[in-house]
């Protein structure tokens, strides 16, 4: 994927610009709500591409409760796909719910990754 | 920079054989002593043995983090830079301290010393190192250990003689668990000003100072570092099922307090092995063991208190039986022992200890007790006091040991191994 695990995003430019900030948070917000997967019960760190080597060691790192409530939650929402339907209203994840769990471990793969490819092509110069 | 390095090896060597001071730097004792030896080596030495540990199995775990990722690199950063740098890392556990060593050339001192504060001060303990390296090693290391029946039978019988304090393992039982939060805990405690010895050798003092006072600063946290109560001798009789091993047995005695000379002298007095090979060797139990049985007498020094006693080791129960009886009564018959016998046995324990302090884990043990202020004998006032040994102090000291309670182990055939009642004792 380009961009590495968590693909490309525009977020650390924004984040950076306070003005722009101010602007593009609210509709960050909307969108994210719009998009309906917390309607589904998922968590945003749920829907990452899991099918590489990098992402499944870090799912490893979970601790034994989330990755159990992370089994649940996609096990619900697999369910709901069947219905063909969405969760009762109670049972919606909150935005306040939805942390990303996952992204401090991949990107810490993701580094040591990146460290280990540096060290490998490194060249070494006599001084 | 080659040329660097040799022009300080070759100035170090001219330098006579030094004594190191020790110094407070940064919250760390510092001594150092260049005997101008082509490589240096600097250990971090804690007083972090399994004695002091607050969970068993802890000071295990925290050995199996040693050069795990701190705030400053990561554990690849750290191997591969010293691979590059030509450097060995390495750690050890024993009961009372935990060494973190780092050998390198001459010239790269300034990066291995940075490599070892950086541990001590901002190692960073993560859930998936632990997991995913340190306890699968501690794992396997405890079961090679455990493999062998003497390591098993000396571990025991430090269980029956001290109890809690010395007699909890170096090695974690398998099945322990040990969570990264109380490594983390554990580790903030014993890595507290005070408890840390910093120890060259190859490395002048000044420069080690300087060095350590650079790279650690005021990293150290001034908690209190975890005490043990002082030992206290117990004794008592076990046995372990083993199969596929070699029969064997611990026989042995403790005492409280500083090792003495007397104990050293009586150890290599029993002690069959002979200084000529293919020789029976002139101790008194030499006679008595049969072929295929082995004897070593062990004699295993801690800052308050020994265990001292004979390990036998043979293909069958009945020649370990034999080799036993032999053991008991030299034991008993070791008081009466004076004139040309005791200054043999003397000699023997003078050449031990100075043997030992040859090489650079003798040195480095040496300074260990002087930092730590459980002796301020030097090899001189070792020997001057082995040789004050006589008749009757001898005598007085090997009845008085055996006196208390055995330590008695056995690990083998245990039907058929003999009890210490069988063997005398």
């Amino acid at each position: 994927m380009v961009g590495g695990p968590l693909g490309l995003s525009l977020a650390p430019f924004i984040t950076k610009n306070r003005t722009l900030y101010r602007w593009v948070k609210p509709v960050a917000n909307w969108y994210a709500d719009l998009s309906g997967y917390r309607k589904m019960g998922y968590k945003y760190d749920d829907l990452l591409v899991e099918e590489r080597d990098d992402v499944q060691r870090a799912l490893t790192r979970l601790t034994p409760r989330e990755h159990y409530d992370r089994q649940f939650r996609l096990k619900r929402a697999s369910h709901c796909s069947v219905l063909h339907d969405i969760l009762p209203k109670d049972q919606w994840i909150k935005a306040e719910e939805d942390v990303r769990y996952l992204k401090p471990h991949v990107e810490s793969v993701e580094k040591e990754d990146l460290e280990r490819k540096a060290w490998e092509n490194m060249v070494i110069e006599r001084k | 920079m080659l040329a660097a390095r040799a022009s300080a090896a070759r100035s170090a060597s001219r330098i006579a054989r030094n004594f190191a001071t020790v110094v407070d730097t940064a919250g760390v004792k510092v001594a150092a002593v260049d005997n101008g030896e082509p490589t240096s080596a600097v250990t971090f030495l804690v007083k972090a043995g399994s004695r002091f540990e607050s969970k068993p199995g802890v000071a295990h775990a925290l050995k199996g983090f040693a050069f795990r990722s701190t705030s400053k690199r990561s554990f690849l950063g750290t191997i591969r830079e010293a691979e590059l740098y030509g450097g060995v890392l390495s750690s050890s556990l024993t009961r009372e301290h935990l060494a973190l060593t780092a050998e390198f050339l001459r010239g790269d001192e300034a990066f291995f010393v940075d490599l070892l504060s950086s541990f001590v001060a901002s190692a960073k303990y993560t859930r998936h190192e632990l997991h995913e390296f340190v306890a699968p090693v501690c794992e396997a290391e405890s079961a090679a250990a455990f493999a062998n029946p003497a390591t098993r039978a000396l571990d025991l019988a430090h269980l029956l003689a001290f109890r809690a304090g010395l007699g909890s393992s170096p090695f974690a039982s398998s099945g322990t668990h040990i969570s990264e939060v109380d490594v983390k805990a554990y580790a903030d405690s014993v890595f507290s000003a005070g408890n840390i010895a910093v120890l060259g050798t190859g490395i002048g003092p000044e420069l080690l100072q300087k060095l350590v006072d650079q790279s650690l600063g005021s990293g150290l946290s001034s908690s209190t570092a975890p005490t043990s109560s002082a030992s206290a001798y117990f004794g008592g009789e076990s046995r372990i099922d083993a199969h596929g091993t070699p029969e064997t047995l611990f026989l042995g005695f403790g005492t409280v307090g500083a090792p003495t000379a007397e104990l050293a002298v009586l150890a290599a007095h029993l002690d069959p092995t002979p200084s000529v090979k293919w020789s029976q060797g002139l101790s008194p139990i030499a006679a008595g063991i049969p072929v295929g049985t082995s004897v070593k007498t062990v004699l295993l020094p801690y800052s308050d208190a020994a265990l001292f006693g004979v390990l036998i080791q043979g293909a069958t129960a009945e020649g370990v039986k034999a080799a036993g009886k032999a053991a008991v009564t030299a034991l008993k018959a070791a008081g009466e022992v004076k004139g040309e016998e005791l200054q043999k046995a003397i000699k023997k324990a003078k050449f031990t200890a100075a043997s030992a302090t040859e090489g650079r884990d003798g040195l480095t043990s040496a300074l260990a007790a002087k930092v730590f202020g459980v002796s301020t004998n030097s090899l001189d006032t070792t020997l001057s006091s082995l040789e004050k040994v006589d008749a009757s102090a001898f005598s007085k000291a090997t009845s008085s040991l055996l006196k208390s309670k055995p330590t008695y182990v056995a690990v083998g055939d245990i039907k058929a191994l003999p009890y210490a009642d069988e063997l005398g004792l």
